[in-house]
């Protein structure tokens, strides 16, 4: 005969934690026994291995790899998903996003071939109607922030920036 | 006598009352904007003041930070929107200040209390930093490399939510500030031969991926909620009330200086505290929390009672106490400056026209904030979707121009989608950042302790100072331990009772 109890054990309390804790442990795993051994050049000579390059990263990555599996443990055992903490969203639309992926792209890919202001026009208007913005005259400060902050940069500041592709 | 001329000098410059009026002015703008914080706009500064004189810079910020710390009371009053976790205590009794209709009268309130807060802990910078700096001044490279182990573990209380999820980022931040060339031996660490890594990651991109671009992001990917409306109405805070509030700013100034002068502590901690405080010992304690004068005044003068006296800490031993002071830190080394008891005994003249800045900027607060107050519930109804493409575009302008290389906005970018990642496993970000700026003066200080105790490890214990602060981390250690403990054995508590 079986009962069923109200309190039933939960294999996994919090799987955010819980992943969290793997892609850490997988990252620091291979900080650790990878990247320090062949990305972290040492001297022939070392007077105290304390002084080593690769002494620190390697600290780093066993303390990571002890604190991720901790993290795992946390995860397994304690239930923090009731905890307002800023995890749950209520997400929107997929345009919305995709529309400020693009954004991003025209800013890292066309800053140096169109320029500053021409980059940052385009990306302000695609976020303007990402939103959407439905006031039509905010558009125009799509034209001229962009412009008014790379003078001040340029101009004012002495901070250089590729104004214009021309 | 010399030296007060000189100091003069270096302060009585149009460029540095600009600098601290347009800081001010800013950091309460930028404050008053739902979903745009001080922080944020310290980081988007930065990249302003490069052709600045050094005076000029570190005021910009310190301008904004102090408005930004007043501006964040604005929505938390006006439209129950913290601007920054310090104003959610603000809240508490702003919020039913503004619907009883009293609204103008709690941001006057504010403003007075985080005024003279912001005055008192100017003194106390002024008094303290010096004699910490004189003191500092007998430190060598053991008694700083405890000194940043024990700022280190108190990291910890920076982790608002896990402390493993605080470590953790303070680890990764340590590991990345380790990219680079070595110093002492000129080899490559985790460059991947790429030239752009050898100089180690740049700070600016950085600080506006993890600090600007998240925010940005989060916004994109949440659903667009309606735009609440905000009203400054009412009648102004009279001379009476003043009085009466009094006593609890003073002590809620002075809980923020003690708070504000241990790192990692925090203007949050030091406005609840404040808060509980005053209502502890007002004769009107069942009004706290309904629209309470005092209560607004005793939060907000503990949130404003920590920003001098956390500058002690950053001015007199190179420590920031907080993410901002980790931003006006890397200001300081932009400008080729490195804070600490050293800056005191070579850039005396510069530190003391910096505190003469410092205390203008509380005059500055009370003329932009008296000023201001009715256009504050215009400023708060300013959209985000008109806000944000513009903070995207200050923040690819500013990391651009750290290197005029685009792989500082890729960089910056990479950043961004590693904040919004810490934010949505909700690893705090402010450790990290702590962690990429002391990582580097932990290994320097580490080595150089080597070299002078020709490799023997007891210098590390070499006398009552390192075993003073060994004491303190041990200390700090087992009190974050059981801090840990307490909190789990309560959440288990809670879970129980709420079983039953």
């Amino acid at each position: 005969m079986s009962t069923s109890s109200p309190r039933r054990i939960r294999a996994v309390r919090d799987t955010g934690d819980v992943l969290a804790g793997c892609v850490l442990m997988t990252a620091s795993a291979i900080l650790l026994f990878y990247l320090v051994p062949n990305y972290i050049s040492e001297p022939p000579i070392l007077q105290n291995p304390m002084m080593s390059p690769r002494w620190l990263p390697r600290i780093v990555g066993g303390l990571m790899l002890g604190f991720s599996f901790l993290l795992i443990v946390q995860g397994l055992l304690v239930d923090n998903t009731g905890k307002d903490d800023g995890r749950r969203i209520e997400r929107g639309t997929r345009l919305r996003f995709a529309m400020m992926v693009v954004a991003l792209a025209v800013y890292v890919v066309l800053f140096e071939a169109l320029g500053a202001v021409i980059a940052g026009i385009l990306a302000t208007l695609i976020l303007f109607a990402a939103h959407p913005v439905r006031i039509w005259w905010v558009y125009s400060l799509a034209f001229v922030f962009p412009a008014a902050v790379a003078f001040i940069f340029v101009k004012v500041m002495n901070v250089p920036l590729p104004l214009m592709p021309f | 006598m010399e030296m007060f001329s000189e100091v003069l000098e270096l302060f009585l410059s149009l460029d540095n009352f600009i600098a601290i009026a347009l800081g001010v002015v800013i950091g309460v703008v930028v404050g008053s904007i739902p979903g745009l914080t001080a922080t944020m706009a310290v980081a988007l500064a930065l990249p302003f003041t490069f052709s600045m004189q050094p005076v000029a810079a570190i005021l910009l910020l310190v301008g904004i930070y102090k408005g930004g710390m007043y501006g964040g009371s604005i929505t938390a009053i006006l439209i129950r929107t913290p601007g920054s976790p310090a104003s959610a205590c603000t809240l508490l009794d702003g919020y039913p200040m503004a619907q009883q209709g009293h609204a103008k009268k709690a941001l006057k309130t504010a403003l007075y209390s985080s005024v003279i807060a912001d005055f008192i802990s100017n003194i106390a910078l002024i008094f303290f930093a010096a004699y910490l700096a004189k003191i500092a001044l007998n430190f060598g490279a053991p008694e700083f490399f405890w000194l940043i182990c024990f700022s280190l573990t108190i990291i910890i209380s920076l982790a608002s939510g896990s402390m493993i999820k605080g470590l953790l980022a303070a680890l990764m931040g340590i590991l990345l500030s380790l990219v680079g060339l070595d110093e002492v031996y000129g080899s490559q660490r985790l460059t991947f031969g790429n030239y752009s890594l050898m100089d180690s990651i740049s700070f600016i991109p950085l600080l506006i991926g993890l600090f600007a671009i998240p925010e940005i992001i989060e916004f994109y990917r949440k659903k667009a909620l309606p735009h609440i409306k905000a009203k400054a109405s009412g009648v102004g805070m009279t001379l009476a009330e003043l009085k009466r509030c009094l006593k609890s700013i003073i002590r809620g100034s002075l809980i923020g200086v003690v708070i504000g002068a241990i790192p990692g502590t925090g203007a949050t901690a030091a406005a609840f505290i404040s808060y509980s405080d005053a209502r502890r010992r007002s004769p009107n304690r069942d009004n706290f929390g309904k629209g309470e004068v005092e209560g607004v005044a005793a939060a907000e003068a503990g949130n404003n009672g920590v920003a001098g006296a956390t500058l002690i800490p950053l001015l007199s031993l190179g420590i920031p106490g907080d993410v901002i002071t980790a931003i006006i830190l890397g200001a300081f080394m932009v400008h080729g400056l490195t804070p600490g008891p050293i800056m005191f005994q070579e850039n005396l003249t510069l530190i003391y026209a910096l505190f003469v800045g410092i205390m203008f900027s509380s005059l500055v607060l009370l003329v932009v904030g008296s000023g201001a107050i009715k256009y504050f519930s215009l400023i708060a109804d300013i959209p985000k979707s008109i806000l944000f493409p513009i903070v995207l575009m200050f923040c690819v302008y500013g990391a651009y121009a750290v290197n005029n290389d685009t792989f500082d906005v890729w960089l910056m970018l990479g950043f961004g989608v590693l904040g919004y990642i810490f934010n949505r496993a909700a690893i705090p970000a402010a450790p990290f950042l702590i962690g990429f700026i002391l990582g580097p003066m932990f290994e320097d200080n580490l080595r150089r302790s080597l070299l002078i105790g020709h490799n023997d490890l007891s210098i590390f214990v070499r006398g009552p100072i390192t075993w003073f602060f060994i004491a303190i981390t041990v200390g700090s250690i087992l009190l974050a331990i059981y801090r840990f403990v307490s909190a789990r054995r309560q959440l288990r508590r809670d879970t129980t009772q709420e079983a039953s």
